[in-house]
């Protein structure tokens, strides 16, 4: 008898794990223009009956630079990965140190008809139909067009002088002596024909700092990070925003981009 | 000590058991459960008239309502413009029916809006509705002589896109959104080698051709994994099935009954 379980358990699992196997041979859903970068922060909302948090990256990143949330406010990189509270928040830590009413909405907003407007909903708006303070199309018609992501050309914007970003926050960044940036190096592309990539520190270094890439994501020697394209492609090394935020991986030319002949 | 018949019958028992469920599992009609490779290899899905194949019907939300669906054709289409102008540049999904198309989105100038807005090409107004809400596919037929001296194919539309591409019969924009658009000078071309031992069907895959008309993320990293020894379950039942190369050569670029222009090797 116990042969015969072991034999059905085994059954049983081999049907599931072909009925489970993943999709393959068909291409995934690209998200709209309005949707790329946004992130659902769910670590304890629907436990506490409240609706999870939609973070939205463009509105953000058209005021901050990435270094100003990923290394001053110590956000991670994962969507949950900073395990915010609600407490945090309201001891100014993570979206608090912002959103705490003087620099941008708190939790609630003195009103003059009404003594107190509660703004839960403004965040908290996963699966509910909160109309945001700014439209997505209003507020970024006439930026520079790109042609993947949110459709927006974020580094020329910041060229027009369209965006000024802020890279720190008052009373919590720390301004420390600038670095000079390293040269801009090229990484050879290991398949024949295709293009080598142009890596610009100065770009990156600009919106991220050193302490973003270097030393987890990168080590900071040339080279000794080994990586290839399936590893960007499962959102590893540059995939780490390359994939969700920033321009994404589809848009090619935009780093393989020395010509070959 | 044990008797050895014992184990013998329940390995047997197993076995069959065995044999049974993945019998049972082939069977049950989901979708990402495959059956014999060798069943379907040969069930290509059917063509339809040349002047409608690659045209679509979109009903995801007329089906509600009393308009009749879109009739979409790949080949007015695409004479005018390559594959990743619609299927990327303007988000438009690779099934039918699944791009979230709204009118408010056209008329704002998202997915049909994009060039359907009297610049580009006739706009939407009360005489023009009738033009793409035909409800039936074969409304383009008419205009389908238009392309009568197009270098000529064996299946699908019977236009070989590729020769009128070359002869620059077409000239199709290659981006609407960058002016100066290059795709990437990639042009290694890849030889398949097939599982079969008595037959010769290696497959040819040259990306030169693809890259004209499409980026290469159209393919990569969904449809096809950039290793060749990564892609699983690429096999001739699956393209059937409307996977991997069967994504665009069942319905639109040139269907899997023009075996010879993968497999050459084949009599």
């Amino acid at each position: 008898m116990k042969g015969k379980a072991i034999v059905l358990a085994a059954i049983l699992l081999l049907c599931s794990s072909v009925v489970l196997a993943d999709n393959f041979g068909t291409k995934k859903r690209m998200p709209r223009p309005e949707e790329f970068g946004n992130v659902i922060i769910n670590n304890y909302s629907t436990k506490n009956n409240i609706a999870p948090v939609v973070f939205k990256h463009w509105i953000h990143r058209a005021k901050y630079t990435c270094r100003v949330c990923h290394v001053d406010l110590g956000f991670a990189m994962e969507a949950g990965g900073s395990d915010i509270k609600e407490a945090d928040n309201r001891n100014h830590l993570y979206c608090g140190s912002c959103h705490n009413g003087k620099d941008a909405f708190g939790p609630t907003t003195r009103d003059k008809l009404v003594s107190e407007v509660q703004n839960c909903d403004r965040c908290h708006s996963y699966g509910k139909d909160v109309k945001g303070q700014k439209d997505f199309n209003e507020y970024l018609k006439g930026y520079p067009p790109a042609r993947f992501g949110n459709r927006v050309d974020w580094m020329k914007a910041e060229e027009k002088g369209l965006i000024k970003l802020k890279d720190a926050v008052e009373g919590i960044s720390i301004k420390r002596q600038d670095i000079p940036r390293p040269k801009d190096f090229e990484i050879k592309s290991t398949i024949l024909g295709m293009p080598d990539i142009i890596f610009s520190h100065k770009i990156h270094a600009d919106i991220n700092g050193c302490e973003l890439c270097h030393p987890e994501i990168f080590g900071a020697k040339k080279g000794v990070t080994k990586y290839n394209m399936q590893d960007i492609f499962a959102g590893k090394y540059c995939g780490a925003c390359h994939s969700k935020v920033a321009f994404p991986f589809y848009d090619c030319q935009l780093c393989h981009l020395k010509e070959v002949y | 000590m044990r008797q050895p018949t014992v184990p013998l019958a329940r390995t047997l028992i197993a076995l069959l058991l065995l044999l049974l469920g993945v019998a049972g599992c082939a069977n049950n009609g989901s979708e990402t459960v495959r059956g014999s490779e060798f069943d379907d290899m040969w069930s290509m899905p059917a063509l339809p008239p040349p002047a409608q194949y690659g045209n679509v019907l979109i009903s995801r939300l007329t089906r509600s309502s009393t308009h009749p669906p879109v009739v979409f054709s790949h080949w007015v289409h695409r004479r005018f413009f390559t594959c990743r102008v619609c299927h990327f540049e303007l988000n438009f999904e690779l099934k039918t029916n699944k791009t979230e198309i709204t009118e408010a989105k056209i008329r704002k100038g998202e997915y049909c809006g994009a060039c359907h807005n009297t610049k580009i090409a006739f706009g939407i107004n009360d005489s023009t509705c009738r033009i793409c809400h035909s409800g039936n596919l074969a409304a383009p037929d008419a205009r389908f002589s238009e392309l009568k001296d197009f270098p000529k194919a064996l299946y699908g539309d019977k236009i070989n896109w590729v020769k009128a591409l070359k002869r620059g019969l077409i000239k199709p924009q290659q981006s609407i959104l960058d002016e100066n658009y290059q795709s990437i000078p990639f042009s290694e071309g890849l030889k398949l080698d097939s599982e079969w031992v008595l037959a010769k069907t290696r497959a040819v895959f040259p990306h030169q051709k693809h890259i004209e008309w499409l980026d290469c993320a159209d393919c990569h990293p969904d449809i096809f994994n950039i290793q060749k020894k990564g892609t699983k379950h690429f096999r001739m039942d699956n393209i059937n099935r409307g996977l991997f190369c069967g994504v665009c050569h069942l319905t639109v670029a040139f269907p899997v009954q023009d075996c010879k222009r993968c497999h050459p090797d084949l009599r």
